[in-house]
């Protein structure tokens, strides 16, 4: 760069016709809105260039971390992974976690968007339908952490509000919900649908409202029911919209953190283990920081393979969309 | 100049960052670059014993250097336990600092070459003639983080161990006696399971299943066990007959209901709360609960050493440490040997705290007495054996782990046997390796 500002000063000073032509071949439009990238590039490598760049490079030492040395592993790190039975569990469960916060969410909230807008919106007010938004909504704005004490509570084996209604009915010995590893997961599955819920059924009213009504009016019109309607009208509508709940919503997933931490801490048995709690126990509790960050490398490459993957899908729909018009 | 300019933040903030994480390749120990502060961080409540005798031992401390001043900043244990190895690299660290005694903890910092060798001041100043046995074998640790061996690395100035707390209102209610060996203790759980109470208080999600499993170990193994379980004496085999027959009959008291089926996520609180409003009659975990227990539980209670045993689950308490970057480390080796005097320990003892060199007669509440008589008595006979997860880092998880597979049935002894040893032997090469 400061190469060029030197030929720029001397191309002026020359002063020549051509000069000046150079100058302005070099010098687009929207060079001069460079410096206004620059906060945004600072913060861009500081937060997250540079420590992406050091996880990878202490992905290849095996370090206990603090001014231990380091020592080089190569892809020592990677190769035992492939080899790790916990590893290929965690990326399992990221598939349950997939089911719990994208696929189910998604679902099950296009439909209540629609039934919220299109018949208890219609039928009772708008009012009815807001207040309905907004308790949907609620569990995403709780702290998790509060959100995970009170499930816990709900939940608890022994002295949990679940437990005690189901005893209350009878049930001699009621599922022990978090304790065994075959409720554990879909347990947690449950809570993470609850907190997830609100999420699309905001987006997708919002996207709703977008609808041009009379598209409605004309297929009531031509005899279209409530379902021909929201498949025909409602679902190609607002694909845009479940395109980046998909892609916000598995992002998320495959790195969700803080409900595994408050709910389980990946037991029992290792039936709830993610990506993102197995990097941090190698890197905090058996201080392998070398093979949590191989851990944390993988989970990075696997969520940019995937995002790469739902925003081709979505270009590919909006070109395919764009050519049948 | 724009472009230079530019240039310019670019590079400072590249160099920030790198700041940020660069080496700092200052050499402790050597004199004291500040001589007017003492900085000091620690995670004990005002109200703990420990807060108060501390509070005392700092008092000392200003009356005996008026010139200092002395910071004392609050921490709390998650934050210095996760935090510790990334924020002792840099310069902002603390004179002295209470850290988690261990291979996983402490001796990881040793090992990691971020904190101040103390075999010099120990010697000098006699901590190593107060402090013996089990006691010393938590202040040492090898170059590879190992404890029993090597420099002096921290200084304890309290105990813990694992005993039995019970609720003596049921044992009276049902004619029990106080066992004294194992068989006792069982007749009395069997006892209590017939008249439909679940004896045993317990937590599978959390540290006390792990803890009743090493007692059931030591009671049926010795001191050569311990050394070679926790110092690498020599290699384990965990099908052993003192660990098989302690995995046996952890699994017979599962299978007899002697613990709740549905322990398994449940955490050390719910086992605490269940004791204290008497739901069960017995709960076997820490000195920690001592203060807890005498504030909450309505009923008579009382405690006792797991019958039985000459080993317990136990250990010197959390160390004093001077971190490597310390400025003042010769005024903090000061500070911790006022924590060792007679005037600091009975502050200790009064509130119950096990001080490590105290005197139990001084103490006039009664409980106070028995469980610091009690802990007196493992000292005497040399017998803290530590705790389950300490040989290798991250064994808590697997310990965890492999005892709640017991709790839920989904696998025999012999299997929990294999993955203890198989977790246990990967931590231990990995640890060997440096």
């Amino acid at each position: 760069m400061a190469d060029s500002t030197l030929t720029e000063r001397r191309s002026r000073a020359s002063g020549g016709p051509r000069a000046q032509g150079g100058t302005r071949r070099r010098r687009p439009d929207w060079v001069g809105y460079l410096p206004y990238l620059l906060p945004g590039a600072i913060a861009f490598i500081v937060v997250i260039g540079y420590p992406l760049v050091t996880n990878v490079y202490f992905s290849l030492f095996k370090w206990r971390g603090g001014m231990a040395p380091l020592r080089w592993n190569g892809l020592g790190n990677y190769a035992d992974l492939m080899g790790d039975d916990k590893f290929w569990t965690s990326f399992g469960n990221s598939l349950a976690m997939i089911v719990a916060m994208v696929l189910v969410p998604t679902l099950l909230g296009l439909v209540l968007a629609a039934v919220l807008f299109d018949y208890l919106g219609r039928r009772f007010g708008a009012q009815v339908s807001s207040v309905l938004r907004a308790t949907y909504y609620l569990p995403q704005i709780l702290p998790v952490a509060v959100a995970g004490v009170l499930w816990n509570w709900i939940l608890n084996s022994q002295t949990g509000a679940l437990n005690e209604i189901l005893r209350g009915m009878g049930i001699a010995s009621p599922p022990n919900w978090l304790g065994d590893p075959t409720t554990a997961l879909p347990s947690v599955m449950l809570v993470l649908i609850w907190v997830q819920m609100g999420y699309p059924v905001v987006i997708f009213m919002a996207a709703l409202q977008r609808v041009d009504p009379e598209l409605y009016e004309a297929a009531e019109l031509d005899g279209a029911g409530w379902w021909d309607r929201f498949r025909a009208i409602t679902v190609p509508q607002i694909r845009p919209e479940t395109f980046v709940v998909t892609l916000t919503c598995t992002v998320a997933a495959l790195k969700v953190f803080g409900p595994i931490y408050v709910l389980t801490r990946g037991g029992p048995e290792s039936s709830t283990l993610v990506p993102s709690y197995y990097s941090y126990l190698s890197f905090f509790d058996k201080s392998q920081v070398g093979y949590g960050s191989a851990i944390a490398t993988v989970l990075t490459l696997v969520i940019v393979v995937v995002a790469v993957i739902i925003l081709g899908l979505q270009n590919r729909a909006e070109r395919r969309e764009r050519e049948g018009i | 100049m724009k472009h230079k300019r530019t240039m310019t933040a670019v590079a400072a903030a590249m160099a920030g960052a790198l700041a940020l994480t660069g080496c700092t390749g200052q050499s402790g120990g050597g004199g004291d670059t500040d001589d007017s502060t003492l900085t000091i961080w620690h995670y004990e409540n005002e109200d703990s014993a420990m807060g108060k005798a501390w509070a005392e031992a700092i008092k000392i401390f200003e009356e005996e250097n008026p010139d200092v001043t002395v910071d004392v900043e609050k921490q709390t244990f998650e934050q210095i336990q996760k935090n510790a190895k990334i924020v002792l690299t840099g310069d902002d660290v603390p004179d002295v600092m209470e850290f988690n005694k261990g291979n996983a903890t402490a001796g990881q910092l040793a090992a990691q070459g971020l904190l101040t060798p103390l075999t010099d001041a120990a010697t000098e100043r006699g901590w190593d003639e107060k402090l013996t046995g089990s006691l010393a074998t938590t202040a040492t640790y090898d170059e590879q983080g190992r404890m029993g061996s090597g420099e002096w690395y921290g200084v304890p100035n309290y105990g813990e161990f694992v005993g039995v707390y019970y609720n003596k209102d049921m044992f009276a209610e049902h004619g029990l006696e106080v066992p004294t060996n194992l068989d006792e203790l069982e007749d009395v759980l069997a006892a209590f399971k017939k008249e439909g109470i679940t004896p045993l208080a317990e937590a599978g999600a959390e540290y006390p299943l792990g803890q009743l499993w090493y007692e059931l170990v030591l009671a049926y193994g010795d001191r050569a066990l311990v050394d070679d379980y926790q110092l690498f004496a020599n290699d384990v085999d965990f099908h052993n007959d003192a660990m098989t027959k302690a995995t046996e009959k952890l699994d017979e008291w599962i299978e007899k209901g002697y613990i709740a089926s549905d322990s398994a996520a449940l955490t050390a609180e719910d086992m605490g709360v269940s004791f204290i409003d008497g739901t069960y009659p017995l709960m076997v975990s820490g000195s920690w609960w001592f203060g807890r227990l005498a504030t909450e539980v309505e009923a008579d209670w009382g405690q006792f050493n797991f019958p039985g045993n000459t080993l317990h689950t136990g250990s010197s308490g959390n160390l004093w440490v001077v971190p490597a970057n310390a400025d003042s480390p010769s005024l903090a080796e000061e500070f911790i040997d006022i924590t060792l005097r007679p005037e600091v320990q009975n502050v200790l003892a009064a509130e119950g705290g096990l001080p490590v060199a105290g005197d139990a007669s001084v103490i006039e509440d009664e409980r106070t007495r028995e469980l610091t008589e009690n802990f007196q008595a493992i000292l005497d006979a040399d017998g803290l054996a530590f705790y389950p997860d300490w040989p290798v880092a991250g064994y808590y998880d697997v310990i965890v782990s492999e005892l709640q597979s017991l709790v839920n049935r989904s696998k025999t002894p012999d299997e929990v046997l294999d993955g203890l040893q198989s977790s246990y032997d990967e931590g231990k090469a990995d640890l060997l390796d440096g």
